[in-house]
């Protein structure tokens, strides 16, 4: 029983180590120190074999975005194969990707996003204003500072001044993004 | 005069903003179906190109794409934006 235990825990910790390194783009995760941490007695020559088998499974489940009936199915076949895998594993993969699923999903998400990507929205709104490129004081404008970037690259920031017409005028065009996006949703 | 790199200023400090005027906005809602990651991706979003210019005159383009509920945080705060700017 202890033996089993064990090797759940490893198997798990090789799940996220794999994860890391696929789908979060954490580079130093190499086959030796996953070896050397996770499954040190075992020899390098059945390792390797054993980690590809893992890799594969775990990226085949995350491209399809399996869903919980298709995971049974899949691991399922994966049992009844030659060379495939045991029970016990089946039960770890599926524990994995049930608590991973959302988190490897955005990953992915995130790399296949090659253009601007919003991160984040800040604002104020300033009771009185004085330009030199405007005509009128004393208008409130508000001061929107967005900030977006490229995966993998830093922030850019755009600061951009509306007065109130201006406000309106883009809530105006929020709305109809809105309006399309609650009908895309219900045609789903 | 060496010039060290500029730091972020914190949003609420409004001196040193070089702040831009939105002209124009376009927005397109789009569905990102397959990558070589992930054959089945099924990821709605929105796509905005936002024309502003600043104030030399020059304009400039930039395209930014957020999800879904990053889009419903927009336009979230451009309503609370629009509720402040009105008792103002």
């Amino acid at each position: 029983m202890a033996g089993e235990l064990e090797g759940a825990k490893s198997l798990s910790g090789l799940l996220s180590g794999l994860a890391q390194s696929a789908f979060h783009g954490h580079a130093g995760i190499t086959e030796e120190l996953l070896h050397g941490q996770l499954y040190p007695e075992v020899p390098p020559e059945e390792f390797r074999p054993f980690l590809a088998k893992m890799r594969g499974i775990l990226k085949s489940i995350a491209s399809a975005d399996m869903d919980f009936n298709q995971l049974e199915a899949f691991l399922t076949a994966q049992t009844k194969k030659q060379g495939g895998i045991t029970c016990d594993q089946a039960a770890v993969i599926s524990k994995f990707w049930k608590s991973h699923k959302t988190r490897i999903r955005e990953s992915l998400l995130n790399q296949s996003r090659w253009d601007n990507g919003l991160r984040g929205l800040s604002w104020r709104v300033d009771g009185k204003s004085q330009s030199r490129h405007s005509a009128q004081i004393d208008t409130p404008v508000a001061i929107v500072e967005l900030e977006f970037g490229k995966s993998g690259q830093e922030s850019e920031f755009l600061c951009l001044e509306f007065d109130e017409v201006k406000v309106k005028q883009t809530l105006k065009r929020l709305s109809e993004v809105e309006e399309s996006i609650n009908s895309l949703m219900q045609a789903a | 005069m060496a010039e060290s790199p500029p730091l972020r200023e914190p949003v609420l400090d409004a001196k040193s903003e070089v702040t831009c005027q939105l002209i124009d906005f376009q927005w397109k809602l789009g569905m990102a179906v397959s990558s070589d990651q992930c054959r089945s991706l099924k990821y709605p979003y929105v796509a905005v190109m936002l024309k502003v210019a600043d104030h030399s005159g020059q304009v400039n383009s930039k395209s930014i794409k957020m999800t879904i509920p990053q889009f419903q945080n927009f336009y979230r705060q451009f309503k609370e934006i629009a509720a402040v700017i009105e008792t103002v």
